[in-house]
């Protein structure tokens, strides 16, 4: 088994599999940045997904802006250009894609000998707010460029036992 | 042909009967095992496609409770599921489900899995 259950690890496992979920579900492409700081997103939705076991918890967290968040809900839903989506409709295709990122990283650790289960997925919406990892917790940041638009992909981990 | 979808995100119930708006088939929608399980029960449809991870019960238990059923087993059942992990692919397919599709997932592929288990008939081009 080539893969390693650390942070650089689930790392490069986000990094391909949210380009396959942004390219099948919204058509759209996601090219990893070399940017280590999150960029300032005004008028954020992020979604949040949990995942715990008896080796490794945490969540996956995943920011994006409002504009970008309602057309991705466009294309998901296949909603005509003048019929933009609500709030509700926005932040269940956010939940839905954590909830396929999480699901994707489960799979993964499961398969890399850390089980776990995965909450179902919560939305956060506001203008200014940071998520600050607990002690002792790792966390992995991961800036994708979507046209103009920047996404982003936070994982926070706790490895029991270590 | 009726298909009834069992999730708990709205999206993906849209994407699931978007997949299928030139076939001639009807839909019915719950958005967890335990309405999914009475829904079943109420509109005895020709196949189920099955979310895992939802509220108030989740896939595994309604596909267990199903399959307990002697009125319901005989449906049968697609997991839709954003979990691929070898250890919820086999304990899924122990509880006899007929096949299942990983999210993200293409509607072309969601198509292709359902044409293998039920008939799917293109709908008539309009007069």
């Amino acid at each position: 088994m080539n893969q390693t259950l650390d942070l650089s690890g689930i790392r490069n496992f986000m990094k391909g599999h949210l380009t396959e979920v942004f390219t099948t579900m919204l058509s759209q492409d996601a090219v990893l940045t070399p940017e280590q700081d999150v960029p300032k997103i005004t008028d954020r939705v992020s979604g949040s997904v949990g995942f715990g076991g008896d080796d490794i918890n945490g969540a996956v967290y995943l920011h994006m802006s409002a504009s970008f968040a309602s057309r991705a809900a466009s294309v998901m839903l296949g909603l005509p250009a003048e019929e933009p989506p609500g709030d509700a409709e926005v932040n269940d295709v956010v939940g839905e894609v954590s909830n396929m990122l999480a699901g994707g990283l489960k799979s993964w650790l499961c398969d890399t000998g850390a089980p776990c289960a995965i909450s179902t997925p919560g939305i956060i919406r506001g203008a200014s707010f940071q998520i600050e990892p607990m002690p002792g917790v790792e966390q992995t940041i991961l800036v994708f460029q979507c046209n103009s638009d920047f996404v982003v992909v936070e994982v926070h981990v706790k490895f029991n036992n270590r | 042909m009726k298909i009834l979808s069992v999730d708990d995100s709205r999206t993906i119930r849209i994407i699931v009967k978007r997949a299928f708006q030139n076939y001639d088939c009807t839909f019915c929608e719950a958005t967890n095992g335990e309405e999914g399980l009475a829904a079943a029960a109420k509109e005895n449809p020709d196949i189920i496609i099955l979310d895992v991870t939802m509220p108030v019960m989740d896939g595994v238990t309604m596909l267990t409770k199903l399959k307990e059923d002697p009125a319901l087993k005989a449906i049968p059942v697609i997991m839709l599921t954003a979990e691929s992990g070898r250890e919820n692919v086999l304990q899924i397919a122990k509880l006899g489900v007929r096949d299942y599709l990983v999210k993200p997932f293409k509607e072309t592929e969601l198509i292709e899995k359902v044409s293998r288990i039920i008939n799917l008939q293109k709908k008539a081009p309009a007069a």
